[in-house]
C-alpha cells in the first residue's frame, strides 16, 4: 500500500493531556504528522477538535482511527484521502484555524 | 450510593478519597507511603476497620498485588503510592495491566499544585509518564474533583475492555477541606461507549459460516473469562462440536478435561492446537487479540480459513489478522446469540486429527519430560502439583520457562485459576500477584510458581507474607539460569550463554529469615512428599526445587516462523535466515 496525505479530523472532550494521548498513538505507529491544529469549541470550552494531515497508508489510517477512538476523551475520528493537488490548500485551512 | 454521612460535612480531600473508595466497595489497598501521599495515609489511620491496607515492600509489588487481586476476584484492584519514584515504580505494573486487560485503579500523591512544573522534590510528570500505559489517567488539583475522578476511574477501569487507571492527586487537594455529602458513582461518559451494540446481521453471518463449516476451530482468549462466558463456551462447544484452544491468558476459560479441549496456543503451546490453525476452514477467535506469540508469522497464519473475530475492543479487529466477519461485542452476548443460531453438529474426524497430533507431541516431546531419570524436570514438578492440588487452586506465574511448562502441564479446570503476566511478560509478577489473589479469594489455595531469576526481582514481598501472615505458597523452580533466554542462546546464538547463568543465594535461608516455613528438594524420590507439604501447610510455605540446568521447553515456534513450522525438538541444522533471532 502506498503512503499518502490523509486529512484526519477528531472531535474530543477538551481534557487535560488529550492532545498528548492522540500524538502518542500516532508516534507509536510511526505515523508522520505533516500538520496539526487543535482548537477549543468556540461555544463550549469543554469540547475541542484536532485536524491533521498525516502521511500514511489507508490501511494504517484505519487501524489508527480505531485506536484513537478508543481514547476515553475522543468522540469521533474521520479521515479522507486528500487529492494530490490539495495538501497545500488543506494546510492553509488548518493554519487559519 | 450515599457517602458514610448523608448530610454534608466538612472533609479533607484525603478523607473524601477514602470515603469514595469505601463507596466503591474497595476492601483492600496495596500501597507504600511517602511525602506527597501523607495526608491520605493520615486519613487512612482512621479507616483501618473499613480499608485493609497492605504495606508492600516496593510499589511494583503494590500494583502486581492489585492485579492479582483483580484477576482472581473479578473486582477492581487498588494501589497507592507517593509522587516521583513511588509513582514511576508503578509503571511496569500499569503496562502489564493494560496489555492484560486488568482493572486496577492507582492513586498517586503529587507535589503541591503551585510547585507543578518547578522540578520540586519528588515531582515527576506522572500523567504524561503514564499516558501510554493506562486506559485513562487524570491529575486532580482541587478537593472537589476527587470524588468525581474516583467515580470515573472505577467506571472506566471495570467496563468495556478493562484496564488500569491512574489518579494523581496534588498534596494541597488532599489537605483542602470542603463540604462533602454524597458519592455519586459514574454510569456514563459522553465520549466513552464501553458496551457495543451487538450486530445481529454479523452474528447471523457468523452462524451461517459456522453451520457450513467442516473444520471449525475456536481460539478462546481472556475475553471469555472477563465476560464470564466460560459456561457458555462449554455449552456452545458441546452443541456445535467445535474444538476449543486457549491462549495463554485464556487458559482456565475452558476446562482442559473437556473432550473438545484442543490445547494451549502459542510459541510453546500444544502441537495440535497450533498446527491445526492452518488446517481449519473457519477460525472463530473470541476475546483474543492475535498476539504475535499466537500467530507467529501472520503471513503464514490460517491463510486457508475464513476468520470470525469476536471482540469487545474494536481496535483489535483487523489489527493483526484480517477478519472476514467482525463481531464487535462482549463475548458472552455474542455466544448467547450464536448458541441459538448454530446447529448441533459433530466433527468427529476433525477432532480425531487433534488426537493424532497430540500423540505425536506425547511421543516426541512430553515423553522426554517424564523419563524419571537424571535431573528433575519442571514438567515432573508441575505434574505432581497438578495431581495433588484441588481444581480451585489459583496458580500465578512470572514469564519464562516455568510459565510455559506450567501452562502446558497444569490442568486448568476452573475459571480464573491462572494469573500470569502474558502480554508484558513481567519477571517478578508472580509473588506479589499471588499475595493479591489470596487476599481477593481468601478461601482458595494460591500458589506462586516462579523461576529463580524472577523470584529475585520481587522477593522482598515475602516481607508482606510475613507481616500479615498471608498463607501463600511459593514454588521456585531453580535451574540457576535465566532459562528461556539461555534456551534461545542455545538454539539461536550458538550456545553463547551471555550473562544468563546465576549464582543464587540460599533461598531456604531467606524464606526462613522471613519466618516462612521452607524446604529444598533435590531428589526425585521426595517430590510427592515435598509437594504435599507445600499444599497441606496451613500457613505460608516456600519450596525450592532444583531442576535440570539446561532443560529446554518444546514444542516451539521460532520467532518469525509460521505456526506450521512448530518444532518438536531442537533442529540439528542451522535455522534459516527467516527466523528472527
Amino acid at each position: 500500500m502506498i503512503k499518502q496525505d490523509l486529512f484526519m479530523h477528531l472531535s474530543a472532550d477538551n481534557n487535560f493531556s488529550v492532545l498528548n494521548r492522540i500524538i502518542n498513538i500516532l508516534n507509536r505507529r510511526r505515523v508522520r504528522i505533516r500538520t496539526l491544529a487543535a482548537q477549543e469549541h468556540p461555544d463550549d470550552f469543554r469540547k475541542g477538535s484536532v485536524s491533521m494531515v498525516i502521511h500514511t497508508t489507508t490501511e494504517m489510517a484505519d487501524k489508527v482511527k480505531l485506536q484513537l477512538e478508543k481514547l476515553i476523551e475522543v468522540d469521533q475520528v474521520t479521515y479522507q484521502v486528500q487529492p494530490v493537488s490539495e495538501p497545500a490548500e488543506k494546510e492553509k485551512i488548518i493554519y487559519s484555524l | 450510593m450515599k457517602a458514610d454521612q448523608h448530610t454534608a460535612e466538612v472533609c479533607s480531600g484525603a478523607e473524601i478519597l477514602l470515603r469514595s473508595l469505601v463507596a466503591e466497595k474497595v476492601d483492600v489497598l496495596f500501597g507504600y507511603p511517602g511525602g506527597a501521599i501523607m495526608p491520605v495515609y493520615d486519613a487512612l489511620y482512621d479507616y483501618a476497620d473499613r480499608l485493609n491496607h497492605i504495606l508492600v515492600r516496593h510499589e511494583q509489588g503494590a500494583i502486581h498485588a492489585a492485579q492479582g487481586y483483580a484477576r482472581a476476584s473479578g473486582r477492581v484492584g487498588v494501589a497507592l503510592a507517593t509522587s516521583g519514584p513511588g509513582a514511576t515504580n508503578l509503571v511496569t505494573g500499569l503496562a502489564d495491566a493494560l496489555i492484560d486487560s486488568t482493572p486496577v485503579v492507582c492513586i498517586t500523591g503529587q507535589v503541591f499544585a503551585h510547585l507543578l512544573g518547578t522540578d520540586a522534590f519528588q515531582e515527576i510528570d506522572v500523567v504524561n509518564t503514564t499516558i501510554p500505559v493506562t486506559k485513562w489517567n487524570i491529575q486532580v488539583t482541587e478537593a472537589k474533583d476527587i470524588a468525581p475522578a474516583v467515580a470515573k476511574a472505577f467506571y472506566i477501569a471495570r467496563t468495556g475492555r478493562p484496564g488500569p487507571v491512574l489518579i494523581d492527586i496534588t498534596k494541597n487537594a488532599q489537605n483542602e477541606k470542603i463540604e462533602f455529602s454524597e458519592y455519586v458513582p459514574c454510569t456514563n461518559i459522553r465520549t466513552y461507549r464501553p458496551k457495543p451494540e451487538l450486530s445481529l446481521t454479523q452474528i447471523k453471518a457468523a452462524a451461517e459460516l459456522i453451520n457450513q463449516s467442516n473444520r471449525p476451530y475456536i481460539l478462546a482468549g481472556q475475553g471469555i473469562l472477563l465476560s464470564g462466558a466460560s459456561d457458555l463456551l462449554v455449552a456452545f462447544s458441546g452443541k456445535t462440536g467445535i474444538p476449543v484452544a486457549c491462549t495463554l491468558l485464556g487458559l482456565s476459560g475452558f476446562p482442559v478435561t473437556h473432550p473438545n479441549y484442543a490445547g494451549f496456543l502459542g510459541m510453546h503451546g500444544n502441537y495440535a492446537a497450533n498446527i491445526n490453525i492452518n488446517e481449519c476452514d473457519v477460525l472463530i477467535a473470541i476475546g483474543m487479540r492475535f498476539d504475535d506469540r499466537v500467530t507467529g508469522n501472520v503471513n503464514k497464519f490460517a491463510r486457508q480459513a475464513k476468520v470470525i473475530h469476536i471482540d469487545i475492543d474494536k481496535a483489535e479487529i483487523n489489527k493483526n489478522i484480517r477478519a472476514d466477519i467482525a463481531v464487535h461485542a462482549d463475548a458472552a452476548e455474542a455466544l448467547t446469540e450464536l448458541m441459538g443460531l448454530c446447529e448441533t453438529r459433530n466433527h468427529r474426524s476433525w477432532m480425531e486429527s487433534f488426537a493424532r497430533l497430540n500423540d505425536v507431541e506425547q511421543q516426541r516431546v512430553s515423553i522426554h519430560s517424564f523419563l524419571r531419570e537424571g535431573e528433575l524436570t519442571m514438567a515432573e514438578v508441575i505434574d505432581e502439583l497438578a495431581s495433588q492440588a484441588d481444581p480451585l487452586t489459583i496458580i500465578t506465574t512470572d514469564v519464562g520457562q516455568h510459565q510455559m511448562v506450567t501452562s502446558r502441564y497444569y490442568p486448568y479446570r476452573t475459571p480464573r485459576t491462572l494469573i500470569t503476566s502474558g502480554g508484558a511478560g513481567t519477571m517478578g509478577f508472580a509473588l506479589p500477584a499471588a499475595i493479591g489473589a489470596k487476599l481477593g479469594m481468601p478461601d482458595r489455595q494460591v500458589i506462586a510458581v516462579i523461576g529463580d531469576g524472577g523470584f529475585q526481582m520481587t522477593m522482598q514481598e515475602m516481607g508482606v507474607i510475613m507481616q500479615y501472615g498471608i498463607p501463600v505458597k511459593v514454588l521456585v523452580l531453580n535451574n540457576s539460569f535465566l532459562g528461556m533466554v539461555r534456551q534461545w542462546q542455545q538454539l539461536f546464538h550458538d550456545k553463547r550463554y551471555s550473562f544468563t547463568e546465576m549464582s543464587n543465594p540460599d533461598f531456604v535461608a531467606i524464606a526462613g529469615a522471613y519466618g516462612i516455613a521452607a524446604a529444598k528438594l533435590e531428589r526425585r524420590e521426595n517430590l510427592k512428599e515435598a509437594i504435599s507439604a507445600l499444599l497441606n501447610s496451613s500457613s505460608s510455605y516456600f519450596l525450592e526445587v532444583r531442576v535440570g540446568k539446561e532443560e529446554n521447553v518444546f514444542p516451539m515456534i521460532p520467532a518469525g516462523a509460521g505456526v506450521s513450522d512448530m518444532l518438536l525438538e531442537a533442529p540439528r541444522t542451522e535455522y534459516p535466515e527467516s527466523v528472527n533471532r
